[in-house]
């Protein structure tokens, strides 16, 4: 259990610099599309985490990512809101058996069907808040929702294939 | 008393969620006013000194090209230095110059951090208070504006550059003298608009925008940028200009912040005026 808690704090704050530090500062397309790869680490959150801790871990995570941009609050909110969803997510996507002991919210694990729904609706769900609360309003209508689009398919991509990058079948079969 | 407690318990998620959001909203109105929590800020200590370490690998990988820039920055002092300068009389030297007065000294630094892709971006240096930087001084990098300085901390400070929608900055056209305003929509980096051109100018593609010199924080005449096309929308006044700018954003790594030694004589003025005009 405190290994596990270890893992996570260290996978969240290997992400939060990688976002901070290295994507923030890809230019992709002008800045249009920008990826929040820092949101994998929670998604990789273990099933059972207390849905509170979700919120918490949530803003706290996304304070650490504002204060690099100067943009305090923004990604706050937006983790917040992930995280009050995220378990009523988890529960909706649960197989029919519920989750086994020790599973967790991979790829490997559950499948990239479920995955890429799991993933890639939170994502959405981030994206969306994070960049119509950047603007504060909603002129550039199509222009945000693009962006919206574009950046949730980029994290998305980046996320399942930093998957098969790092986390190999055989790993799992150790546990 | 009971039934409060059940309440309450039934739906503490919920409520930490409020809780939680209104923190995190209460910040990023706060933020808005830029009277930023000065503890959680690019200017801190944390991220500023992870940035110096980033900027500097990334500076050994851009060595060639900052080698040429500064090169040709050398080239362009010596040819402005005095030993170019022919001397015209030699029996007259003045020791207090009070024809001249020193109004704008420049500081160079560097910016450490840098960013392009927000509708709010901000600009981190690496000189602060220490170094003589204060609010609301002008930034400019080779000749064409940057931003105004918003935060200083001991060795950094922060820079609110024309890229942010909240900034605006009073220019005027080189050619006719007309003024006007710019601001940012916050979507290209490369691009600024121009309001408040009166109808009466004449403008044309290719003009050059420069600064009115009217604020403090400016000399007059540094580059904004070139027109790239204007209308006047229907039913007003002025002119609506998109403006090609001419600092590279992208790819900004010195900068100078210029330091107006009379503008606490210029507010001073003009805060006795307003002061006589609302009495």
């Amino acid at each position: 259990m405190g290994g596990e808690i270890i893992r996570n704090v260290l996978r969240l704050t290997f992400l939060i610099l990688i976002q901070g530090l290295i994507v923030n500062r890809l230019d992709l397309w002008q800045g249009y599309i920008l990826p929040s790869v820092y949101i994998f680490g929670l998604l990789m959150l273990p099933i059972t985490t207390p849905r509170i801790m979700y919120m918490v871990i949530g803003f706290i995570a996304g304070a650490c990512v504002d204060m690099f941009t100067n943009t305090l609050g923004i990604h706050a909110s937006a983790c917040v809101f992930m995280g009050f969803i995220q378990p009523l997510f988890l529960r909706f996507l649960a197989p029919r058996e519920g989750y086994e002991v020790g599973q967790r919210p991979t790829l490997q694990d559950l499948g990239i069907g479920w995955y890429i729904t799991y993933a890639g609706i939170l994502a959405l769900v981030h994206h969306t808040w994070l960049f119509f609360i950047e603007l504060m309003r909603f002129t550039p209508f199509f222009y945000t929702l693009g962006k919206v689009l574009l950046s949730t398919l980029a994290t998305l991509v980046l996320m399942v294939l930093g998957q098969y990058l790092i986390y190999s079948p055989s790993d799992r079969r150790k546990k | 008393m009971r039934s409060l407690w059940q309440l309450i318990y039934r739906y503490h998620i919920f409520l930490v969620f409020l809780i939680l959001e209104v923190l995190a909203i209460a910040l990023l109105v706060r933020n808005n006013n830029y009277q930023r929590a000065t503890f959680v800020h690019s200017a801190n200590k944390i991220t500023g000194n992870l940035y110096e370490k980033r900027t500097e690998i990334a500076e050994y990988l851009k060595l060639q090209s900052i080698n040429a820039e500064l090169a040709k920055e050398n080239a362009r002092l010596r040819t402005v230095s005095q030993p170019n300068y022919q001397q015209l009389t030699d029996d007259l030297y003045m020791y207090e110059d009070t024809l001249y007065l020193l109004r704008y000294e420049y500081i160079s630094g560097r910016v450490i951090n840098n960013s392009v892709n927000r509708p709010n971006n901000f600009i981190t240096i690496d000189k602060g208070s220490t170094n003589g930087i204060q609010k609301e001084m002008g930034v400019v990098s080779k000749g064409s504006i940057v931003g105004i300085v918003k935060d200083v901390s001991d060795n950094f400070a922060s820079v609110m550059p024309l890229i942010n929608t909240n900034m605006s900055v009073g220019v005027r056209l080189k050619r006719s003298g007309e003024t006007g305003e710019v601001t940012w929509d916050g979507r290209d980096p490369s691009k600024v608009l121009v309001n408040y051109i009166s109808r009466s100018a004449n403008p044309l593609k290719g003009d050059t925008i420069i600064t009115s010199g009217f604020s403090t924080y400016f000399p007059e005449g540094i580059l904004v940028g070139t027109i790239e096309d204007f209308r006047i929308p229907e039913g007003e006044n002025f002119y609506t200009i998109d403006l090609l700018l001419s600092t590279p954003f992208h790819q900004l790594s010195y900068i100078e912040v210029i330091h107006n030694l009379l503008s606490d004589e210029q507010l001073e003025l003009e805060q006795k005026q307003e002061g006589q005009d609302g009495g």
